[in-house]
């Protein structure tokens, strides 16, 4: 280091360096992209630097509307030069069930001719709905993906969002709301925010905006965070700390409400005016006074109450919910359902500082998440609805969303329904049990996963690998926020690597629809998406930095449930069947399941099980399964899966850090590494999932919310012992 | 003449690793080597985990400087304290001298053994660590020169660090001073980052300080 910088000299610097953009260095180009690293869309925005085609150096992307970067972000340098990536397509040549697949490499026409092989041969001898399509992480092909099972005439297409992620809250806003949301980052006019099941710091969406939050604390809004867990989102945020034993969700929420309807601190007008079995819920909630649900949920009273008291009356009041820490149980729908209604009854909905529903969306456009309605081909999908194969397990859910519940896949494909399966990075320990998935997909007749890495918990068991381009060598999708628009400048890709969307449009190119995928053209397809707005990918590089704004055409409006301006047909009121936000669910209600936001008691724990499991919240610097060997830099900040107990707990177990134990629930066991601490109260114990030596998703039943059909990710008890050394 | 140095303010800290990461990338450590870190501290009189970032403190009265036989350690004017690569023979004395235990020596070991990265060609000078010499944050010295904040300042998400002049009083790290407060206080290092702590969180942040430097 020495020589190049003058050790005794003073900078050359004048006053106080600042967070500025690196400056930029002979030789040495600049480039755009949006971070995969943690499956989120929209994308945080990164900067990097690059000589020829190497990328060099990261950083955030000074104004992007999502950043900053995280530590996944920063890594995605170490993982996209990783000795290990794929760089070539790769076919198993030793039967499934064989110790080893014997992956041998093979030219990208071979490994088209073989999908598009199977795929004819299987809609010839099948139909075309047994073959299922699935988007998992990154969840940036799903436009592309959707098009595709399209065209090729199926409509089975799921996506991680439909097996255990954010469609479950979701589902529960469209069923209670009409619109969805997980809340917006606490305006000007916002006074109280509440902060339920997620925690900000470590998984903030869609960015890392703690640092906002935390300047909304200094500037006096008053945060309530309800979490089992000590997060550090509620260590730094929070005025009032509610940590229920989990899955009892619904419970906290009647409570909260109890106190608001007795106390009369409700908006009456709202109310009455515009919630859907506001009686009802009312003679509901008067069942929860706060001692019972204290006893349910072990959230103190008083706590309950300074909480109801303090949300109420200290309006307008926002929210930020999870994409997924309420859903993970049993009665995932109903409990989430029970905390859309907190804000409601304070008639916090649409109103400045409050819940918002955009004024306008970008036209035409739905999120990445659901991919463009024209361009995914939402109508025909719609068309062949009648196919769909979750329509008679979980009918609410098929009649709210296109794309297919995938947690029945197994049954499916035991039933000889499926016969082939195209996933993007696919990952089988998402779901519960994940050993009877894999098992399932052996058995199918066609499978082949997009990734960036061999990964063999799920590689093993199908036929084909196709080498993914990295989030720096990918052209598609742009990235959009409410109406500003970005592009990319991506260097080429390594080795045979190829973009998602381009694997995608080559397959149907070579189907035999050249026009409709654009003759393989990225550019093209992207083109045909900003062609909406009368724009082009050019245009995007000629704004590279700052994005383009499409106008809208008048400011924000509030209150739009008064003005028709929620509903495409112009009436009054919101986007669900009754037009009013529904605390009593006509659609529930028409299925026969439980209409109000029922509480229903989790599983119970016994002497045997003692303790409370919860898996799937986040450590900063993992996603899923991903960014164990993706990147040594961060796996050397965790090697082991570690299992958070309570220091009490622990104790009474005689279990001190570090010790190994034995995590285990009536469904199977692991073997981890204790990690006494704080983090998780007494009673509970959590660990990250997609650790494949102890993949916890394998002590979870195959059980579902039968409204959602999500697993019980943070409801079944266990016991933790510890291991004795031999 | 600039005083460099950081405000950490504990009460935004999140242990997020973004800071630790930032560094990484920004320098390229050897495996093992942690310039920047993140301890979780708890304590009985604590009812949350506080998140402490960690990094050399660029001493005022650096016993690191004194303890080198070499004298391959110095202090800038500007404050920052960097070893001199040339000079260091990787005798380990800075190491033991440091009583915050932020020095390592540079181990013989590549994240990816036997292969060259694409990045990895012509690296940037504070992109090598020769093995068997002594390594620790050096303030990001190379950005600040350019007019930037270190890597893991201006990575962090909760803005939880404060970098700048501290003999600037009205600056943002000026303003924020006052409020700080430095660890090991005894040692007579006159460290150039200190922490607003959380309530009651002192002792015991203090107390993981001591460990590091002991350990
Ligand atoms: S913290 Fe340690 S290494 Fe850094 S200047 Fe002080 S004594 Fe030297
Ligand atoms: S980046 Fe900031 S918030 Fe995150 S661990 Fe570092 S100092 Fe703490």
């Amino acid at each position: 280091m020495a020589g190049k910088w003058d050790l005794r000299g003073d900078t050359p610097v004048s006053g106080n360096p600042k967070r500025t953009s690196l400056a930029q260095k002979e030789n040495d180009e600049v480039g755009y992209t949006f971070c995969d690293g943690c499956n989120e869309v929209p994308f945080c925005g990164i900067k990097f630097y690059k000589k020829g085609n190497v990328v060099t150096r990261i950083e955030s992307w000074p104004g992007f509307p999502a950043a900053p970067i995280c530590s996944k972000a920063y890594a995605t340098l170490q993982r996209l030069y990783h000795p290990k990536r794929l760089r070539f397509p790769m076919k198993r040549t030793n039967p499934k069930g064989a110790p080893d697949p014997g992956y041998e490499r093979i030219s990208w026409d071979e490994a088209y001719d073989m999908i598009v092989g199977h795929l004819n041969r299987i809609k010839e001898a099948y139909g075309p709905h047994a073959a299922f399509f699935y988007v998992g992480d990154p969840k940036e092909p799903r436009a592309a993906v959707q098009r595709l099972a399209a065209v090729y005439g199926s409509v089975n297409y799921g996506c991680e969002s439909s097996t255990a992620c954010r469609r479950g809250a979701q589902l529960a806003e469209m069923l209670t709301y009409g619109f969805p949301t997980m809340g917006d980052l606490p305006a000007e006019e916002t006074r109280v925010m509440l902060i339920w099941g997620t925690n900000l710091a470590y998984s903030g969406s869609p960015f890392m905006c703690h640092g906002h939050f935390m300047d909304a604390k200094e500037r006096g809004v008053k945060f309530i965070v309800v979490d089992p867990r000590n997060t550090p989102t509620a260590g730094t945020l929070a005025a009032i700390h509610l940590q229920p034993r989990p899955a009892t969700t619904a419970a906290l929420a009647a409570g909260m409400m109890h106190v608001i309807f007795k106390e009369n601190l409700e908006d009456k007008e709202f109310c009455e005016k515009w919630i859907h079995g506001i009686d009802e819920l009312k003679s509901y909630v008067s069942e929860f006074p706060p001692e019972r649900v204290e006893k349910i949920t072990w959230v103190p009273a008083k706590k309950i109450i300074d909480a109801a008291r303090l949300y109420a009356t200290h309006g307008p009041g926002g929210f930020k919910t999870g994409a997924q820490g309420t859903t993970h149980d049993l009665n995932a729908t109903n409990n989430h359902r029970g905390i859309l209604l907190l804000p409601a009854i304070c008639g916090y909905i649409d109103v400045p500082g409050g819940i918002l529903k955009p004024t306008e969306p970008l036209e035409e456009m739905a999120p990445w998440f659901d991919g463009p309605p024209k361009f995914s081909m939402r109508d025909k999908m719609t068309e062949m609805k009648g196919h769909r194969l979750d329509r008679e397990v979980f009918p609410v859910w098929a009649e709210i969303f296109w794309e297919v519940q995938t947690n029945h896949l197994v049954e499916w494909i035991k039933e000889g329904k499926i016969k082939a399966f195209l996933g993007w990075g696919f990952n089988t320990m998402i779901w519960p049990q994940s050993h009877e998935y894999q098992q399932a997909i052996a058995g199918l007749e066609f499978s082949m996963a997009v990734d960036y890495f061999y990964r063999p918990w799920t590689h093993h068991y199908i036929d084909l690998v196709l080498p993914a381009a990295m989030c720096y060598e990918r052209l598609a999708p742009f990235a959009f926020f409410k109406r500003q628009i970005f592009g990319r400048t991506p260097v080429k890709p390594l080795g045979e690597c190829k973009e998602d969307w381009k694997i995608a449009l080559d397959i149907g190119v070579r189907l035999g629809y050249k026009d409709l995928f654009f003759n393989g053209d990225v550019e093209a397809a992207c083109n045909d998406i900003l062609g909406m707005w009368g724009l082009s990918y050019e245009d995007l590089r000629k704004n590279q930095e700052q994005g383009i704004t499409v106008p809208p055409k008048g400011p924000e409006k509030y209150r739009k449930y008064e003005t028709g301006e929620m509903r495409p047909d112009g009436k009054p009121g919101f986007m669900t069947p009754s037009g009013k936000i529904e605390a009593l669910s006509t659609r529930l209600e028409k299925h026969g399941y439980p209409a109000l936001p029922e509480y229903k008691e989790p599983m119970a724990t016994s002497k045997e099980y003692p303790l409370i499991l919860i898996s799937g919240s986040r450590i900063p610097y993992i996603t899923h399964s991903k960014w164990r060997e993706d990147s040594p830099w961060l796996l050397e900040l965790q090697r082991e899966p570690l299992l958070t107990i309570n220091p009490e707990d622990a104790k009474k177990r005689g279990i001190y850090a570090g010790d190994d134990v034995i995590l285990k629930t009536a469904w199977g066991q692991i073997r981890v590494k204790a990690k006494p601490t704080i983090m998780v109260p007494p009673g509970i114990v959590g660990i990250m999932h997609g650790w494949a030596k102890a993949n916890v998703n394998e002590l979870i039943p195959r059980q579902f919310d039968p409204i959602s059909g999500f697993p019980p990710f943070k409801e079944v008890v266990c016991e933790v012992t510890k291991e004795v050394a031999k | 003449m600039a005083r460099y140095g950081i405000v950490v303010d504990l009460n935004r800290c999140t242990g997020c690793m973004t800071c630790v990461v930032a560094c990484k990338e920004e320098n390229f450590t050897l495996p093992g080597v942690w310039w920047n870190r993140v301890f979780e501290v708890e304590g009985e009189s604590l009812d949350r985990i506080i998140y402490f970032r960690y990094a050399c403190m660029h001493c005022d009265n650096p016993p690191c400087v004194e303890a080198c036989p070499e004298h391959a350690i110095n202090k800038r004017p500007d404050g920052i304290v960097l070893i001199d690569h040339d000079k260091c023979q990787g005798h380990a004395e800075c190491a033991k001298a440091c009583p915050y235990g932020v020095i390592g020596i540079n181990p013989d070991q590549k994240y990816f053994p036997g292969e060259k990265l694409p990045l990895e060609e012509n690296l940037d000078p504070h992109r090598q660590h020769p093995p068997g010499k002594a390594s620790m944050c050096t303030l990001c010295v190379h950005r600040i020169e350019e007019g930037r904040e270190p890597a893991c300042v201006a990575g962090c998400p909760s803005k939880a660090m404060i970098f700048g002049d501290l003999d600037e009083l009205d600056s943002p790290v000026g303003e924020k001073l006052w409020a700080s407060r430095q660890v090991l206080v005894s040692k007579g290092t006159n460290p150039k980052v200190s922490y607003i702590f959380p309530p009651n969180s002192f002792k015991y942040v203090e107390e993981r300080s001591k460990k590091e430097g002991t350990s």
